[in-house]
This record gives structure tokens, C-alpha cells and sequence, in this order.
């Protein structure tokens, strides 16, 4: 992209977003991380985080998320949540699985308030912590809009 | 008394048992996340869905907590592995006694 776009991009961005207060700071997202994982180390990988990386509305955006695993009562995925660096609030949603998902993925949709990095963190059945994370970049940004 | 809205749970009549197969549910609501303003500055209320969860003969099979992130008229799709013969619940509550359930019955060969 060049200079001139970024800059039209982010002019737009800031002028739909005037609560600056109301904008989670990487950091945020980071103790919202830290709230799930605990004292346990954070490894990067295993989890797939489908997202598209530039998108037009940020009210409604098309994810997937899988872990490839075995799903048995002994080894599973227990949980995939999705954080984001720059919403309001940075928890966007958090699924839970069990050995009768048969398999560790989902898809939903989510509203994203800026352009941004957004992570994908697995909890495994053993304790274990992986995450990935996606950049992406918002044309039309969700939740501080005027009704 | 709660509120409820329309809902639609798309999944398979029949499967074979330890098949993997795909529910897509998906239900009516405006997820009002709270953060929004109207024009005259007043912050608009929030009205969201909660948790959805989905049981099979009792059994809890996918869980989500949705959060302010999550698109109006939540959407997910994922993945349960046939067992037995049964009934699938698909329940999703949220703030001001929302609440809707789905029941969908499975014949598993």
C-alpha cells in the first residue's frame, strides 16, 4: 500500500474513532491473555487463525479457528479464544470444546474496531498454551459508530 | 418472562456413528455492545448475548463466551461427533433474560 492510501486509511480511522479512551492498548490485550493463561508459558504455533487481511466492514468479519489435534478424553483442545489489540474490550469471544466436538474448530463472526493484530490462544487438556497472532487491516471501523 | 428471538440450527437427520459432522447455528439478536453513542452523546445501553452451548443427550459438546467482539446475529459453526440416537440443545442466553433453546433430535446408525 502506499504512503498516500495508509494515510487516507488512517485519517478515516481516526475520524470514526474519536473515544480514544475507549480503545484497548496492545498492552490491554496482553492482561486479558495473562487473566487466561495464568503463570503458565504462552508457545506460538499449532493454532490456525484464518482472518482476511484487509477488510471493507469492520461490523462483520468471517473467522475460522481450528487446532490440529486429536480430540480423545485424554488429549483434546479445551478452549480457543480470540483477543484483539485494538476493540473496546479486547476479549472478543471464547470457545470451548470437548472430546465430543470430535474436532477443535469453529467459526464465527466478529467486529473489529480498528486495524489491528488479533491473536488466537489454545488451552490444551495438558495445561499447554499455544497462540497465534493475525494482522489485518479495516476499512470502515465497528463499534464506535453514531446509532 | 424472557425474551427470545429466532433462531436456526442447520445439521444433519441422520449420521453414522463416529462420524465428525458440522452444526452451523446461528439466531437473531443485535448484540448492542455498550460502547455505542447516538447522536446526542447518550452511550446506548448494552444488550448482548452471553453464552451459547450446545449439549448432546446431556453432554456438553461446544460452549462459546461471547464477548462485545462478536458480530449481531451470532453465528457458529462447528463440529460434534455422532454417539447415539439422541437430542442436541442449543441454548443461548444473555443480559435482560434473553433467552432461546433449540432442540434437535439425531438418529445415529
Amino acid at each position: 500500500m502506499n504512503q498516500r492510501r495508509q494515510l487516507i486509511v488512517s485519517l478515516t480511522a481516526l475520524s470514526l474513532c474519536p473515544w480514544e479512551s475507549a480503545i484497548a492498548l496492545p498492552s490491554e490485550a496482553m492482561q486479558a491473555m495473562q487473566a487466561i493463561v495464568g503463570k503458565s508459558p504462552v508457545n506460538t504455533g499449532r493454532v490456525y487463525f484464518e482472518l482476511p487481511p484487509l477488510v471493507e466492514s469492520g461490523n462483520l468479519v468471517a473467522v475460522k479457528f481450528s487446532v490440529d489435534s486429536p480430540m480423545t478424553p485424554t488429549n483434546f483442545v479445551r478452549a480457543i479464544h480470540i483477543i484483539s489489540e485494538a476493540n473496546p474490550s479486547p476479549n472478543v469471544v471464547s470457545c470451548y470444546f470437548t472430546p465430543l466436538s470430535g474436532k477443535a474448530e469453529a467459526s464465527t463472526r466478529i467486529r473489529l474496531a480498528d486495524s489491528q493484530r488479533v491473536w488466537a490462544l489454545a488451552q490444551m487438556s495438558d495445561g499447554s498454551f499455544w497462540r497465534t497472532s493475525v494482522d489485518t487491516v479495516i476499512t470502515l471501523s465497528a463499534c464506535t459508530e453514531m446509532v | 418472562m424472557s425474551r427470545s428471538s429466532r433462531a436456526v440450527v442447520t445439521m444433519p437427520k441422520t449420521a453414522k456413528k463416529g462420524e465428525v459432522f458440522s452444526i452451523r447455528a446461528i439466531v437473531q439478536h443485535d448484540m448492542e455492545s455498550g460502547f455505542r453513542h447516538t447522536e446526542q452523546g447518550e452511550r446506548v445501553p448494552r444488550d448482548m448475548i452471553r453464552s451459547f452451548v450446545c449439549t448432546y443427550n446431556g453432554n456438553e459438546v461446544f460452549k462459546a463466551d461471547l464477548h462485545s467482539g462478536v458480530a449481531s446475529n451470532p453465528l457458529f459453526i462447528f463440529y460434534a461427533k455422532a454417539e447415539q440416537s439422541g437430542n442436541f440443545e442449543f441454548k443461548w442466553q444473555g443480559d435482560n433474560n434473553y433467552l432461546t433453546v433449540v432442540n434437535q433430535a439425531i438418529t445415529v446408525a
